[in-house]
């Protein structure tokens, strides 16, 4: 198995904590990110996903648990100068690329923000040269750099974003929903510049979406998050090869493809978590079916799932 | 089949301070009793003005119908009195949005919401108007219906507020129901539940739904037939078969192979280079032509007509003109026209 980059182990994020609102928005959960892959995080709404990046980038304090990064804690207390070189290694890509981007700043000093705070560029001439580079990684040219996000396109600004992520020159990046604010056809762009991005530079993604099958297509394993749990994780092809979960069995059967003799054909499975009829003393849990499959069940269960698999 | 509604040579443009857009420029379409026309194509295609400018819901004082008219009941829409408007607004051609929550008034009871169109267009009194109410709830699967009535939007969750806004939308059966994005804003699972409920409800009250989505997979589960917009223009229509599988027009192409299906492999996406035009000054010949590897020369000169490609389907495209080259479509396009009997890839079997 690879190099484990980051570790995420029993992490909480609880808000309004001991009120009645209290929200158990990530509850409990753990896996690792291996170097150089794309670990998608999929679900409804509200069930954490968002809130899981954040929190292991650090934009929430987490409740519980603990974030290792190449075996380094990054959670818990830490000096400015550790906080700085941790944050250098770890990115984050938004959603809404015109929200995320300031509108008063030019894209020369959007981008060159995170350089300028770590120092990286000795002059201003340097500066400029980098900020150039990573315009065009991202596909834009040099003359982008002197105006404002306003004149951007949809695409154009995401790809900003990138750029922006890229300044510092980082290893692991997590993309919330970068594509769910674009037009299909932009979508495409998009996803292939971030794959070519983590073959060139070795980039190890968390990509966190509700678009299954662009899930799919990016992520070499797939987490699937329900009510603030993870419930299942696997290989991507496995995953939706062989769903174990009745939520993901649910959740595969809800997407809509762009073929209709298989929509004329789609038998569409509801979950009910009822279906467990979990009781007190079950141990409920991520266990491991197969190599790398990981479902959240009880003994009892895992030992019918384990029997099935065997029959088939 | 009965023709319901039909656009004729559609062109509208907004005047800004930027100067003319033209948003719509010439739109050409018959809706039949009973079917879902979807409409797809990206932002800014057009695809809503089309829809909007039918319900007159387009501000006068930038909006202007250029050419053209929209046949309704023997009437042309584009020249009815704002009162004549308000007639068929609701009652014969009703209307559901993308986002729940701003379609509907938060700060009224969902009960006197759905009331409201029965009491404008109907002469029936309150009480009668709350029982039809509450069995438009239940017809939307809306558990508890009686209490449910006094509750605001805020109460609901995102599901249960678009089944309101259906619930509504349907009230007074119309012919029409224009569904603008109606899913767009909600998860696959949701959206899955009102899909179903908006096919059962059709066939119930067998009203003709136009169905706008830029979501090819939901295009491919509701439709009947399809209508592919792009730069102000519809460049394709068939049926939803005609469409998926036999597409002829290289946008509907790019579009179809942008979108990973569950067995893509690890190849590179198909990316539509470029981004839409811009209909403040739009291109001469095929506003596609420029983001289209599969551009001829002519394109850059001539827009193209309709080409027709079997009764219920035609394109407008160069590339169907008898002397224009036989061109490859995208391997994942020769991959569905396989499944077509007629298309010139088709290898058997059944579709």
């Amino acid at each position: 198995m690879a190099e484990k980059l980051l570790e995420i182990k029993n992490l909480k994020q609880y808000f309004n904590i001991g009120k009645t609102n209290e929200v158990r928005a990530v509850d409990d959960i753990s896996f690792d990110i291996y170097k150089g892959e794309t670990l998608g995080l999929v679900g409804e709404s509200g069930c954490g996903k968002s809130t899981t990046g954040r929190s292991i980038i650090r934009l929430y304090d987490a409740t519980d648990g603990d974030v290792f990064y190449e075996g380094e804690n990054v959670h818990g207390k830490k000096s400015k100068q550790d906080l700085k070189k941790f944050n250098r290694k770890m990115q984050m890509i938004f959603q809404d690329p015109y929200a995320s981007l300031n509108q008063r700043m030019k894209v020369m000093d959007i981008i060159a923000e995170g350089i300028d705070i770590h120092g990286l560029a000795k002059n201003q001439a340097e500066r400029k040269k980098m900020v150039y580079d990573l315009l065009e990684t991202v596909g834009l040219n040099k003359e982008h750099a002197n105006r404002y996000p306003h004149e951007f396109s949809g695409g154009q600004r995401q790809r900003l974003g990138i750029a922006r992520a890229l300044a510092v020159d980082p290893d692991f990046i997590i993309a919330d929903e970068p594509i769910s604010a674009l037009d299909v056809s932009i979508q495409a762009q998009v996803v292939n510049l971030l794959k070519e991005l983590q073959v060139e530079k070795g980039l190890t993604f968390l990509f966190i979406a509700h678009d299954l099958s662009m899930v799919k297509y990016i992520s070499d394993r797939i987490g699937v998050m329900y009510f603030g749990k993870l419930v299942e994780l696997a290989p991507a092809e496995e995953l939706y090869n062989n769903p174990l979960h009745p939520y993901t069995q649910s959740l595969l059967s809800a997407i809509p493809l762009p073929d209709p003799n298989y929509e004329r054909n789609r038998v569409r499975k509801s979950y009910d978590p009822a279906v467990h009829d979990y009781n007190k003393a079950d141990d409920v849990r991520m266990r491991e079916i197969s190599p790398g499959h990981f479902v959240q069940c009880s003994e009892r269960e895992f030992e019918s799932i384990k029997a099935a698999s065997v029959s088939n | 089949m009965e023709k319901i509604l039909q656009v004729k040579d559609l062109e509208l443009s907004f005047n800004t301070q930027g100067g003319e857009v033209k948003a719509i420029r010439g739109v050409n379409f018959d809706l039949y009793k009973g079917e879902t026309l979807a409409i797809v194509g990206e932002s800014g295609s057009g695809k809503s003005v089309t829809t909007k400018s039918i319900m007159r819901l387009l501000p006068e004082s930038s909006a202007e119908f250029k050419s053209g008219e929209i046949l309704f009941g023997g009437r042309d829409l584009t020249k009815l009195s704002d009162r004549e408007m308000q007639k068929i607004r609701g009652k014969e051609i009703s209307m559901i949005f993308q986002d729940p929550m701003t379609s509907l008034n938060p700060t009224m009871p969902i009960g006197r919401q759905l009331t409201e169109p029965l009491l404008k267009h109907q002469k029936i009194s309150n009480s009668e108007a709350k029982k039809v109410a509450i069995d438009l709830l239940r017809l939307v699967g809306m558990p508890k219906p009686e209490l449910r009535m006094k509750q605001y939007p805020h109460q609901f969750s995102g599901g249960q507020r678009q089944r309101i806004v259906i619930a509504i939308s349907l009230a007074c059966n119309p012919k029409v129901l224009i569904a603008d994005e109606p899913t767009t804003a909600l998860d696959v699972t949701i959206q899955a539940q009102i899909l179903e409920l908006m096919k059962d409800l059709q066939k119930k009250i067998d009203t003709s739904i136009i169905f706008i989505t830029h979501d090819l997979g939901v295009v491919a589960n509701v439709a009947d037939r399809v209508a592919v917009m792009y730069g102000g223009k519809i460049v394709e229509i068939g049926t939803v078969d005609e469409i998926f599988y036999n597409p002829q027009h290289p946008y509907t192409w790019g579009l179809l192979s942008s979108m990973p299906s569950l067995d893509t492999e690890d190849a590179k996406l198909y990316a539509i280079p470029g981004t839409p035009p811009d209909l403040l000054d739009p291109p001469k010949g095929d506003a596609f032509a420029l983001r289209s590897e599969y551009a001829l020369k002519i394109d850059m000169e001539q827009n193209p007509p309709f080409f027709k490609v079997s009764d219920t389907h035609s394109a407008a495209t160069w590339l169907l003109h008898p002397d224009a080259p036989q061109v490859e479509p995208p391997l994942t396009v020769i991959e569905r026209m396989k499944k077509f009997p007629g298309s010139r890839y088709y290898e058997g079997g059944a579709v």
